[in-house]
């Protein structure tokens, strides 16, 4: 049932992408926000609040930036440098910071990423400052597609990226690795009793969710073909917590559909009223307010065996 | 007719969601009707997408895509453009459109950052109706659109957005900035300061900390440098935007002394700012240079003999503002219906939107009167030269726009109750351009103190002498 349920929302992805050419940037940023989210949700698993993964975000599309000015411009070996360039920077400040748990963590993350926000924003000779880098189109396997064809390639690239790589964090989270952070949510002094290093896995799961919101970084700075600081302030942070939440942690799919729903619902706000914040702000307390479990938990809960 | 359909597939898949979680549940059936539902959803969406749209018939109505910030601090410079434009929209329609056809605005909020703008942008260019876009008020916004607008084939018009990083690859096809950049704007007060004092030797900066400040900084320090080699710039600041407090600016810059305080903080940011100062006695101790001064004349009570000026022409009180019956017209409108008289992005604005209704009466008059296409619209904008409410426009081979650049000092009159513009001069566009491809600042470094003998000076420009 879930296969073909998640299956059928694939096809219509693909499908919608397909019917309205507008559309498809649209949903790439979506899948390349959700990618992010999924990273946070992560971490929320342990009960880790981060408010700075922007930072890798923004870090990972800077890294192509950087990497294309420098001669590369294959797709794939950009993608993997740049997210090895997040995950690189998601271990080394991941070492410190996994050492705090509530508040402390939320802020200094928030911290370090603002340093970073404002290392984008200030060297302006090595960064553009506020007017940013490009990230030109890079070729595909050698070959050279122009814009509409390569930013088609990029969301099915991605969709079918969502598909694998929600598979493996599925496995993730699923395995003693990922079980273990519900048990650092829930008692960390007993897992450390059981002789379970809590400061290795939760290393282990910030590198990884580093490295899966530099994947959704990277895709969103090929679809924009610009990274600007903005990509890495504490704003952006919070809306990758907010997509987290709003889809709900239940499952990988939760974040791509709060991220789904979020950018759809800012797409058709923009067109309607310049009030467009308030829209969308009503919007997530009514979602807020009567869905906690996120709108993942609607599909959870049906599936769930009666008592 | 594509929303349509979407809408339709959208709610056909979420009745089988409800049939398969609530109703049917357990019942094979539901499994098969959920994959044939979405499949069919897809289908009917792409049946609708593939419909094929009428080829260059005259139009229901002219779309134009407007990108202005409309909500967030950057309104303040934002909201006077988009009056301006539904202004200009009126007086347009009330003379029967363009070619007979009426014309539409859809207004984009540039606060949404850039990623929905792009998706924005994408949307309105997806529909065939909207020929031209109107992008944007910042740089950044211009940076991100170009490349799409390249590749999209859109006629894309830069109302504000000055950066002189835009067009300098010269390679632009559909990208068109009627209002000139950075580089005339700011040599333009290095200039005038010149003139009016020669003896200066020490300057102060003050501008706000993002491209537009960094950049108006470099070009100002590099023009001033080169006319004048012994200049010292004693303090660069950079308060962050938005900032409401400069008191510890205000500090350093009345304890370093300069001679000249020159500014490019805009929108609240200015009022504040000026606000602040005005009692701690800056503007008695400096000659102060607010390069976006104009906007806050009738705002604050600035004092006289502050350098001021418009990023270009656009003056609403100019000598040849006030001999063009439909620019002294549009200001009366514009103060009828908004309280206030246009501000220079108001006339940047409504000059952008006369130079795309001139591209559709150029195009279509080369094509012997059919509708044009995008690609005939580009066409119709390169290289034209178009009478704006304030000057004329000429478009250079790099699409960068010609406009001569209008500066003076903050004057009490009695004709209105606040500062105007006077002792004011007109410099010509292509003096103070380098020429397209060349390096901007390689090309400022290289002036010669003797390059501004030839410009006119201040107190040239004006009623009458032309």
């Amino acid at each position: 049932m879930r296969i073909i349920l998640a299956a059928a929302a694939v096809l219509t992805l693909a499908g919608l992408a397909f019917a309205a050419p507008w559309l498809q940037f649209v949903l790439t940023l979506a899948i390349a926000k959700g990618f992010a989210a999924l990273g946070v949700a992560v971490l929320l698993r342990a009960g880790l609040i981060s408010i700075g993964h922007a930072m890798f975000f923004a870090a990972s599309a800077y890294g192509a930036a950087f990497l294309a000015r420098a001669g590369i411009n294959d797709l794939g070996l950009l993608l993997i440098l740049s997210v090895l360039v997040s995950a690189l920077i998601g271990a080394i400040a991941g070492s410190f910071l996994v050492r705090y748990r509530a508040i402390f963590f939320a802020m200094l993350n928030l911290a370090v990423s603002m340093v970073f926000y404002a290392l984008c924003a200030k060297l302006y000779g090595v960064t553009g400052g506020t007017d940013g880098m490009p990230v030109p189109i890079p070729a595909v396997f050698g070959m050279v597609f122009a814009e509409p064809a390569f930013k088609s390639i990029l969301f099915y690239l991605s969709l079918v990226l969502m598909v694998l790589v929600g598979l493996v964090v599925h496995r993730y989270l699923d395995s003693p690795l990922g079980h273990a952070l519900s048990a650092v949510h829930s008692n960390e002094i007993r897992l450390e009793y059981l002789g379970i290093p809590v400061w290795a896995i939760l290393l282990i799961a910030y590198t990884i969710s580093a490295a899966l919101a530099g994947l959704g970084g990277a895709v969103a700075g090929f679809a924009i073909g610009r990274v600007v600081p903005d990509f890495a302030f504490w704003t952006a942070s919070g809306h990758l917590v907010l997509i987290a939440v709003l889809g709900g942690i239940g499952g990988v799919p939760g974040a791509f559909i709060g991220a789904l729903f979020l950018e759809l619902l800012h797409s058709a706000a923009v067109t309607v009223t310049d009030a467009w914040n308030l829209f969308v702000g009503m919007t997530l307390i009514a979602v807020i307010m009567f869905m906690p479990q996120g709108i993942y938990g609607l599909f959870e809960r049906k599936e769930a065996p009666s008592p | 007719m594509a929303f349509n359909g979407i809408s339709t597939a959208f709610a056909r898949c979420l009745s089988s969601l409800q049939l398969l979680f609530r109703l049917d549940r357990g019942l094979p059936q539901a499994n098969l009707r959920l994959v044939v539902d979405g499949l069919a959803g897809a289908l009917a969406i792409g049946l609708v997408a593939t419909t094929p749209v009428a080829a260059q018939d005259k139009p229901s109505s002219v779309g134009l895509g407007i990108f202005t910030f409309t909500s967030g601090p950057a309104a303040a410079y934002g909201m006077p453009g988009k009056n301006a434009a539904d202004l200009m929209i009126d007086e347009i329609n009330a003379k029967g459109g363009i070619g007979g056809v009426p014309v539409t605005a859809t207004y984009v909020d540039e606060a949404q950052g850039a990623q929905g703008v792009i998706a924005e942008y994408r949307r309105l260019a997806g529909d065939a109706k909207n020929q031209v876009m109107v992008a944007a008020l910042s740089s950044a916004t211009c940076l991100a659109l170009a490349p799409i607008a390249e590749q999209l084939e859109v006629p894309t018009v830069g109302w504000n957005c000055d950066t002189h990083q835009l067009l300098m690859d010269g390679k632009s096809k559909y990208v068109f900035r009627p209002n000139g950049n950075t580089v005339p704007e700011f040599i333009a007060y290095a200039i005038y300061l010149l003139d009016r004092k020669p003896d200066v030797k020490t300057v102060a900066i003050i501008n706000p900390d993002y491209a537009f400040g960094h950049d108006a900084a470099k070009i100002f320090t590099a023009a001033l440098k080169a006319l004048k080699p012994d200049i010292e710039i004693v303090a660069e600041l950079y308060p962050k935007l938005g900032s409401p407090n400069y008191q510890t600016e205000i500090s350093r810059l009345t304890t370093a002394r300069p001679d000249v305080v020159f500014s490019n903080l805009w929108g609240a940011d200015l009022e504040n700012f000026v606000r602040q100062a005005t009692p701690r006695g800056l503007f008695t101790s400096s000659q102060v240079i607010l390069a976006l001064g104009e906007t806050i004349l009738q705002r604050v009570p600035l004092p006289d003999g502050v350098i001021v000026g418009v990023l270009g022409d656009g003056w609403w009180m100019s000598p040849d503002a006030k001999a063009n019956p439909e620019t002294v017209k549009f200001a009366e409108a514009y103060k009828s219906r908004f309280g206030e008289y246009p501000v220079f992005p108001s006339i940047k604005m409504a000059n952008t939107l006369i130079y795309v209704k001139a591209a559709y009466e150029v195009a279509m008059q080369k094509n012997g009167g059919k509708w044009p296409a995008r690609a005939e619209l580009a066409g119709a904008m390169k290289g034209s030269k178009v009478a704006t409410l304030t000057g004329t426009v000429q478009t250079r081979a790099d699409n960068d726009g010609l406009v001569d650049q209008i500066v003076g000092v903050t004057v009490k009159t009695s004709a209105q109750p606040f500062p105007v513009i006077g002792d004011m001069v007109r410099y010509k566009g292509d003096s103070l351009l380098p020429q397209a491809g060349q390096d901007p600042l390689a090309w400022i470094s290289s002036l010669k103190p003797e390059f501004a003998k030839g410009l006119p000076k201040p107190g040239s420009y004006k009623i009458g002498e032309r």
